[in-house]
C-alpha cells in the first residue's frame, strides 16, 4: 500500500448537542480518488471542511501530508485546492484575471491561458465570469483551485445541478487531474459518479462511516449477501439517449 | 511566504478590485456621479450668494411724480434689491410674502416725491411691509432705504450732520458658505465610498460564498484590507479630483492650499473612514444586519460633522460633542487646507484625532471580521 497522504482519526464535529461528524477515521493514499458518499445531511461537507482547515475540529485529528490541520492551518491551505459546492465569482472579472487573482492569493505569478486551456475555457479568456454557464463556472472554479499545483484537491458535490453532458465533461477533467498525480477527495450523492471516478469510497450516514472499500468490492459484498436486482437492466438508459442526441459536452 | 510575495498578493487584489469598480456602472454612479449631483444641488443653493445681500422685494408705486419714477428705477437697477417685476398691487405682494417668496414690499404712496407747499424740494415716506417671520430682513431693508434717503436728502438740504458712520470694504475675502459646503460634500463622498460601499458589497460576497472561497487560500485578512484600502484610495482620489474640478470651474471655488498635501490628507481620510465600512461589512452576516447598524452610525455623523451645514451654526454643547466624531476632523482638515491654506503641520489636532480613530476603528475591524 502506498503511503497515506491523509490520515483522519476519530474526527468529530458537534453543533450544540448534535453530533454532525461522529468520530470517523480513514486514510487516503497518495494519488487516489477517494469518494465520500451519503445522503444530504450525512456530514460529508462538514468532514471536508474540517480537513480543509475551514472549520475547527472538536475532537480527533486530521494529518495532511504530515501537517496537523488544527496546528498549522495556513500550511495546509498552501498544499490543497478547494472546489466549493456552488462556485461564485465577483462580477466584472475576466477569466484571465480570476486565475491571476487566485494565483496571487498564493503569492504566485502564472500564465492564466495555460490554466484556462486545461479546462477548455481558452476561447472565453476575456469574457466576464458572470457570462459563463453552470458547467463552465465549475470548470473555471477547478482551474482556479489548481492554480498553485496543490497536492490534494477537494471537490464538494461538483456535479450537483449540472446537465448530463456537463457532468461527463467534468468526470473526464477529474480523471485528467488524477493522471497528474493529484490526490482527489470528492463528495457526491450520485452513485454512478462514485462508481466511475473513485478508487475507494466511504459511505457516510448520520455522521458515521458505515462502509469503506473499492466500489467493486462493495458491490461484491452485497451480492454475497444474496442480493438480486428485481428488474432486468436495459443495455442503455434515458441518459444515454440524451447524450446521444445532444452530443457529449457540447452544452456544458 | 516572503514579504515580497505577500505584497504581490496585495498588489494584484488592489489592481483587480479597482478595475472592477470602473467596469461596474452602478458602482460608478454611486461612487462618482452621486456626489457630483449633490455638488450641483448644494452649489446651486449656496454657490452664487457670495458677498452681495439680495433682498427679494416688490415695489408698488402709487405716485405719479417724476421723483417716484426715478426712485423706482434706481431700486430696480440696484444690486442689493431683486425686484419682482410681475407684482403690481398689494394683494399679489401680500400673497407672495405669505408664501415667503418675498422678503418685503416697498410701497410708495400717492404723495411720494411731490413738492409740498412752502418747500423747494420733493419729500415723502416710503413704506416697508414685511411679515413676522421676515422681521430681520424687513428691518435691515428699512435701514438700507434710510441710508439711501440720507444721501438723497443731503443733495437737497446741504446740511452737514455732526456724526456719521462709514463702511469700508477690506481687501480680504472671508469664507463663503460654499467653502463650508464643499468640504462637507467631500466628507459625504468619502462616507459613500468608504462605508456604504463595503456595507453593501461584503454581505453579498458572503452570501455567494466568495469570501469563503478566498478563505480556503492562504490569503490573510490584512492583505485583503490593505488591497481594499489601496483601491479605495485610488477611486476616492479620482472621484474627489472631479469634484474639485467642477467646484473650481462652475462654482468658483478658490483653492489656496498645497495640492500634494491636500491629496495626502484625503488618502489618510479615505482610509480612516473605510475602516468603519470594513468593520461593519466584515462583521455583518447579511444585509439585514449591516444596513440598520450602518445607518445608526452614518446618519448622526452626516448631520453633526458639518456635511450639509457648517458646525458653527449648532449650539455650543453640540459643537463640542461633534468635534470628536471621526468625520469632523476629515471635513475640518480638508476645509482648513483647501480654502484657508493651512499646511499639514498646522492641522495637527485634526490629524491626531483622525489617527486615534483609525487605530480604534481598524483594531475593531480586524477583530470582528468574518469570512462567511
Amino acid at each position: 500500500m502506498a503511503k497515506p497522504i491523509l490520515s483522519v482519526t476519530n474526527l468529530t464535529k458537534r453543533y450544540g448537542d448534535r453530533t454532525v461528524v461522529d468520530g470517523i477515521s480513514f486514510e487516503v493514499e497518495t494519488g487516489e480518488v477517494f469518494g465520500i458518499l451519503g445522503p444530504n445531511g450525512a456530514g460529508k461537507t462538514t468532514t471536508l471542511e474540517m480537513i480543509e482547515a475551514m472549520r475547527p475540529i472538536d475532537d480527533g485529528s486530521a494529518i495532511l501530508d504530515g501537517i496537523d490541520v488544527s496546528k498549522d492551518p495556513t500550511a495546509v491551505k498552501r498544499i490543497i485546492g478547494v472546489q466549493p459546492q456552488s462556485p461564485a465569482f465577483q462580477d466584472k472579472t475576466k477569466l484571465t484575471e480570476l486565475i491571476e487573482l487566485f494565483a496571487a492569493a498564493y503569492g504566485q505569478h502564472v500564465k492564466p491561458m495555460e490554466y484556462l486551456n486545461d479546462v477548455q475555457l481558452g476561447d472565453k479568456a476575456s469574457s466576464y465570469v458572470e457570462n459563463l454557464s453552470g458547467g463552465q463556472k465549475q470548470r473555471l472554479s477547478i482551474a482556479a483551485a489548481l492554480v498553485h499545483r496543490p497536492k490534494v484537491f477537494f471537490m464538494d458535490e461538483p456535479t450537483t445541478g449540472l446537465d448530463p453532458g456537463a457532468r461527463r465533461n467534468l468526470w473526464e477533467l477529474v480523471e485528467e487531474i488524477k493522471s497528474r498525480g493529484v490526490t482527489v477527495l470528492i463528495t457526491t450523492h450520485y452513485m454512478e459518479e462514485a462508481e466511475r471516478l473513485c478508487d475507494r469510497v466511504a459511505i457516510m450516514d448520520n455522521g458515521k462511516i458505515i462502509a469503506l472499500d473499492t466500489p467493486r468490492q462493495l458491490v461484491k459484498d452485497l451480492l454475497k449477501k444474496g442480493f438480486t436486482k428485481k428488474q432486468h437492466v436495459e443495455q442503455a438508459d434515458l441518459e444515454d439517449v440524451f447524450i446521444d442526441l445532444t452530443g457529449k459536452g457540447l452544452h456544458s | 511566504m516572503s514579504l515580497k510575495k505577500q505584497f504581490y498578493t496585495v498588489y494584484i487584489f488592489a489592481k483587480l478590485s479597482t478595475r472592477r469598480f470602473f467596469r461596474d456602472r452602478l458602482a460608478l454612479f454611486f461612487g462618482i456621479l452621486f456626489p457630483l449631483i449633490f455638488l450641483f444641488v448644494f452649489g446651486g443653493i449656496f454657490g452664487k450668494s457670495g458677498n452681495n445681500v439680495n433682498f427679494h422685494v416688490a415695489v408698488i408705486n402709487n405716485s405719479s411724480s417724476s421723483f417716484a419714477k426715478q426712485f423706482e428705477q434706481q431700486l430696480t437697477s440696484s444690486k442689493i434689491f431683486k425686484v419682482d417685476p410681475k407684482i403690481t398691487n398689494l394683494t399679489e405682494a401680500n400673497d407672495k410674502m405669505g408664501k415667503n417668496q418675498l422678503d418685503a414690499t416697498i410701497v410708495l404712496p400717492a404723495s411720494f416725491g411731490t413738492v409740498k407747499a412752502g418747500q423747494t424740494y420733493p419729500s415723502g415716506v416710503a413704506q416697508v411691509d414685511y411679515t413676522q417671520n421676515n422681521a430681520e430682513s424687513g428691518q435691515t431693508l428699512t435701514t438700507v432705504l434710510q441710508a439711501e434717503f440720507k444721501d438723497i436728502n443731503a443733495k437737497f438740504t446741504k446740511v452737514e450732520e455732526p456724526f456719521n458712520a462709514q463702511g469700508i470694504q477690506l481687501n480680504k475675502k472671508s469664507l463663503t458658505q460654499f467653502d463650508y459646503t464643499f468640504a462637507g460634500l467631500l466628507g459625504f463622498s468619502i462616507i459613500g465610498l468608504g462605508i456604504f460601499g463595503p456595507v453593501n458589497v461584503f454581505p453579498e460576497l458572503k452570501k455567494q460564498g466568495i469570501l469563503r472561497r478566498l478563505h480556503t487560500t492562504p490569503l490573510k485578512v490584512w492583505q485583503y484590507f490593505v488591497s481594499t484600502m489601496i483601491s479605495q484610495a485610488i477611486i476616492g482620489l479620482i472621484s474627489i479630483s472631479i469634484m474639485f474640478a467642477v467646484a473650481m470651474s462652475v462654482f468658483h471655488l478658490k483653492v489656496v492650499g498645497n495640492y500634494p498635501e491636500i491629496a495626502l490628507y484625503l488618502i489618510f481620510s479615505i482610509i480612516a473612514i473605510l475602516g468603519i465600512g470594513l468593520a461593519l461589512g466584515g462583521w455583518a452576516k447579511n444585509e439585514r444586519q449591516a444596513a440598520p447598524l450602518s445607518n445608526i452610525i452614518v446618519f448622526p455623523m452626516l448631520f453633526l460633522s458639518g456635511t450639509f451645514f457648517p458646525r458653527f451654526l449648532m449650539p455650543e454643547w453640540l459643537q463640542k460633542v461633534s468635534t470628536f466624531l471621526p468625520l469632523t476632523p476629515v471635513i475640518d482638515g480638508i476645509r482648513l487646507m483647501a480654502t484657508e491654506g493651512k499646511s499639514l503641520f498646522q492641522i495637527g489636532p485634526q490629524i491626531g484625532l483622525l489617527f486615534g480613530w483609525t487605530i480604534i476603528i481598524y483594531a475593531i475591524a480586524f477583530t470582528i471580521f468574518k469570512w462567511e
